[in-house]
């Protein structure tokens, strides 16, 4: 446990420090929201409005990607890697560390751009903010727990930024399947619906466990 | 006989070990598929010893000291540090590794740099142990000061601190005075020489002239085999120069 809190103190600190993949990911996000927001008409009908879940999930699935490419780098220089390969715990903590590093600055990215993302389609925040909060965390638990022991595996290879999407996204297809259904109930009358929930648990978890028990053996040569 | 190459066609074999041994390898091969980093390699060092690894780049100097520090599985042979086979976790436990890089995050102080090591090995206490190396190593000045500003000799110094923080009973340092000055280089050498005194060491390096001052033990590595070396060769640079260019390093 205590090698879990030293590495999300760690990232989280030279996060605050550099602050380059917070940036990165939010100007990410408010871009794709902006563009977005300037190719739909003026006055849409709810029908052409149904596109706005999948359209913020894009936003947040890619900037979390960019941001779990930069998660590794900082091991890489001098060598940290293995600073961290030498610590004498099980090495799922230390991949519980990251993941969790990598989930609070997605999480602050979906917040930015959420609000932004309100702000310029004109949704009602107020009755769909719990429920699309909920959706957003579970499915950025989903996207950082497999996308953090990806970033591990990616990292390490020649071409690591176009390996961790190529890696990571067919693998990540029930989380945005159930992320986007649940965000589109939503946003349309408030409602959390029980199936694509279920399988954001279910998917969450099994990511998880299954990362968990993995990363002994991605930290080695 | 601290060292051993090739313990079936050694002399001393017979010779009684006077200390309990800190390392002990039978038969440590690493291949990277086809590629055979280091061939079968028997090896013992004794506590309190100071063995330097020697050989041209590519011996495989660096797969024997991840492998001695459980960062890489080795594909045969057995391996024993601090007296105790033991897993690798419980291997990881007992070294501090110093490798080519300095393993510090350059956003952070050295200060932070060495809590986090400390934290990431369990130590209780972790800011008094990091002052603690801090003072040791005359490195206060530069405590709070982030580590992607320090010249190459004062990260080098943080990087030993690092891996000391949890007290290892085996040092492993890569070729510790790579690219630092003269007078960077006289210091770690004094430091390399306090260590020696109190744990294991094992040490690569190019620069004879050092490895000739500060080893008890030498083990020659010319691709990926190793052998020892003798204590003549040892006690002088130009008798190890002459040593390392017939083994064709």
């Amino acid at each position: 446990m205590s090698v879990f809190l030293a590495v999300l103190w760690k990232d989280l600190l030279v996060e605050w420090r550099s602050r380059d993949r917070l940036a990165a990911m939010a100007v990410f996000a408010l871009l794709v929201v902006v563009m977005f927001q300037f190719a739909t008409p003026p006055g849409a009908s709810p029908e052409s409005r149904a596109h706005l879940p999948g359209l913020l999930w894009i936003a947040w699935l890619f900037a979390g990607i960019l941001g779990l490419n930069r998660a590794f780098a900082l091991e890489l220089e001098n060598d940290a890697w293995s600073g961290l390969a030498l610590a004498p715990a099980d090495r799922g903590w230390i991949y519980l560390g990251k993941a969790a590093a990598s989930l609070a600055v997605l999480l602050a990215v979906q917040l930015l751009s959420g609000v932004a993302f309100a702000l310029a389609f004109a949704v009602p925040l107020d009755a769909a903010a719990p429920g699309l909060a909920a959706v957003a965390g579970l499915g950025a638990l989903g996207i950082t727990a497999l996308g953090t022991l990806f970033a591990a595996v990616a990292a390490r290879t020649a071409y690591r930024e176009a390996m961790l999407p190529l890696l990571l996204l067919p693998l990540l297809v029930p989380i945005l399947l159930g992320a986007v259904r649940a965000s589109a109930a939503v946003l349309a009358d408030g409602t959390l619906p029980w199936p694509p929930l279920r399988l954001l648990l279910v998917t969450d978890a099994v990511f998880l466990i299954v990362s968990f028990l993995c990363f002994e053996y991605v930290l080695d040569e | 006989m601290s060292a051993i190459g090739s313990p079936r066609n050694d002399p001393r074999r017979a010779a009684p070990v006077p200390a309990p041994l800190a390392i002990e390898a039978r038969g440590l091969a690493k291949r990277f598929g086809p590629v055979v980093a280091l061939h079968p390699l028997d090896l013992a060092v004794a506590r309190g010893r100071a063995l330097a690894v020697l050989g041209p780049n590519g011996a495989g100097k660096t797969t024997l000291l991840r492998l001695l520090a459980g960062l890489a599985r080795p594909s045969a042979g057995t391996l024993a540090v601090g007296g105790e086979a033991g897993s690798r976790r419980a291997r990881r436990a007992r070294v501090g590794l110093v490798s080519h890089a300095t393993a510090l995050y350059p956003a952070l102080t050295a200060r932070e740099n060495l809590v986090f090591a400390a934290r990431l090995h369990g130590v209780p206490d972790a800011g008094l142990r990091a002052d603690a190396l801090l003072a040791r190593f005359e490195l206060d000045a530069v405590a709070h000061r982030r580590a992607g500003a320090y010249s190459r000799g004062t990260a080098q110094r943080v990087a030993i601190a690092r891996a000391l923080v949890h007290e290892p009973e085996v040092v492993l340092l890569d070729e510790p005075f790579t690219g630092l000055d003269a007078r960077a280089g006289a210091l770690l050498e004094g430091i390399v020489r306090e260590l020696a005194g109190r744990r294991t060491v094992v040490f690569t390096s190019h620069d004879l002239p050092r490895a000739a001052a500060l080893a008890d033990d030498g083990l020659l590595l010319v691709a990926g085999r190793g052998r020892p070396l003798d204590a003549a060769a040892l006690r002088d640079a130009d008798a190890l120069a002459r040593a390392l260019a017939e083994a064709g390093a």
